[in-house]
């Protein structure tokens, strides 16, 4: 679920936070720039693990900020594909569920990988699980446990139509077509 | 930014906790100087078996582990997961059926169980309403007697 990931960026820090110690003015812009952000095939940032070298301090002509090199470790939410999660069922509609995991909201698993024969029903908006002759229901805001299919880290779109969903840096495709899977409480 | 190593290593549920105990998740999203995403985290692994585990229980377990030769996202996941049923741990293992024999899969629960700590449990609304439902139903039988 979680992983290590080593960094090294050029951090410039402003002149305001140089009456703080060296290491806390690092850790509050690295925590601006880092936290809670997706990166590309690397993942959501969660939080600094550990900062391993400062070198430089810099300041260049004509701008009042010394600039550092930092090594530093940053806590990625990345699953790895096969992983097992339990999240909570947010959403349903005819493409599929809809995961939260109270700290990531876009996790999709789509009609063709959800629990073998599924049907969704139209009044009540939710998906029923047909298990030897018993409709299993998913109800919003059950717990649910999936494994992890792929994770996408999608384009940022040019142009984007009016009402449409909005942007997501980093989805995951999950599949809950196995013994086990699905609502905690089936099983 | 420049990404030397994409992968430096994985970590547990519980170590993630432990780093966000450090920064003053504790506290609250006001309290500290922790930013929120730090906080839904630690509201998420609060409520997962990481949230009673001790680092002494998990190097316990994964001494234990080495007889069931787990492989170490396997691993990983048993202690993040906590399976108590044959059903999670043939989620968990790839090929089960082939590395581990029946037995085996009973020997992994029961180490499990033994050294992992009990998940914290979850306010479930559902018992509070059978238990009113109860209270209830003991009044009405009183009004009967």
């Amino acid at each position: 679920m979680f992983v290590l990931t080593k960094f090294k960026h050029e951090l410039r820090i402003a002149p305001q936070k140089l009456s703080l110690p060296l290491l806390e003015a690092i850790t509050s812009e690295i925590q601006s720039l880092f936290f809670d952000k997706v990166i590309k095939d690397v993942g959501l940032c969660i939080t600094l693990y550990d900062v391993r070298s400062v070198e430089g301090g810099f300041v260049f002509p004509g701008d009042g900020a010394p600039r550092f090199t930092v090594d530093f470790q940053l806590v990625m939410f990345r699953p790895f594909i096969g992983e097992v999660l339990t999240g909570k069922l947010k959403k349903c509609d005819k493409s599929g569920l809809y995961i939260s995991l109270q700290f990531f909201e876009d996790v999709h698993i789509p009609e063709h990988l959800l629990q073998q024969p599924s049907v969704f029903d139209e009044d009540e908006k939710l998906w029923i699980w047909n298990f030897n002759g018993n409709d299993m229901f998913m109800d919003l805001e059950e717990e649910v446990r999936f494994r992890v299919v792929q994770v996408k880290y999608p384009t940022i779109p040019t142009e984007q139509d009016k009402g449409a969903k909005p942007f997501a840096p980093m989805e995951i495709i999950g599949d809950i077509n196995a013994d086990g899977l699905g609502l905690v409480s089936w099983w | 930014m420049k990404v030397l190593e994409s992968n430096a290593g994985l970590l547990s549920n519980l170590e993630v906790l432990e780093l966000l105990r450090q920064r003053g998740a504790a506290k609250g999203p006001l309290g500290g100087s922790i930013t929120p995403v730090e906080y839904k985290v630690y509201e998420y692994l609060i409520e997962t078996p990481a949230g009673t585990q001790t680092r002494e229980a998990i190097q316990e377990f994964v001494k234990e582990a080495k007889t069931f030769k787990l492989m170490e996202a396997e691993r990983l996941q048993s202690v993040n997961l906590r399976p108590a049923t044959a059903v999670e741990v043939h989620l968990i293992v790839e090929d089960c059926d082939e590395r581990l024999s029946s037995e085996a899969v009973d020997a992994l629960i029961e180490t499990v169980e033994r050294i992992i700590p009990i998940p914290p449990e979850k306010p479930q609304e559902e018992d509070e309403v059978v238990q009113e439902e109860d209270g209830e139903g003991e009044e009405v039988a009183e009004d009967r007697e």
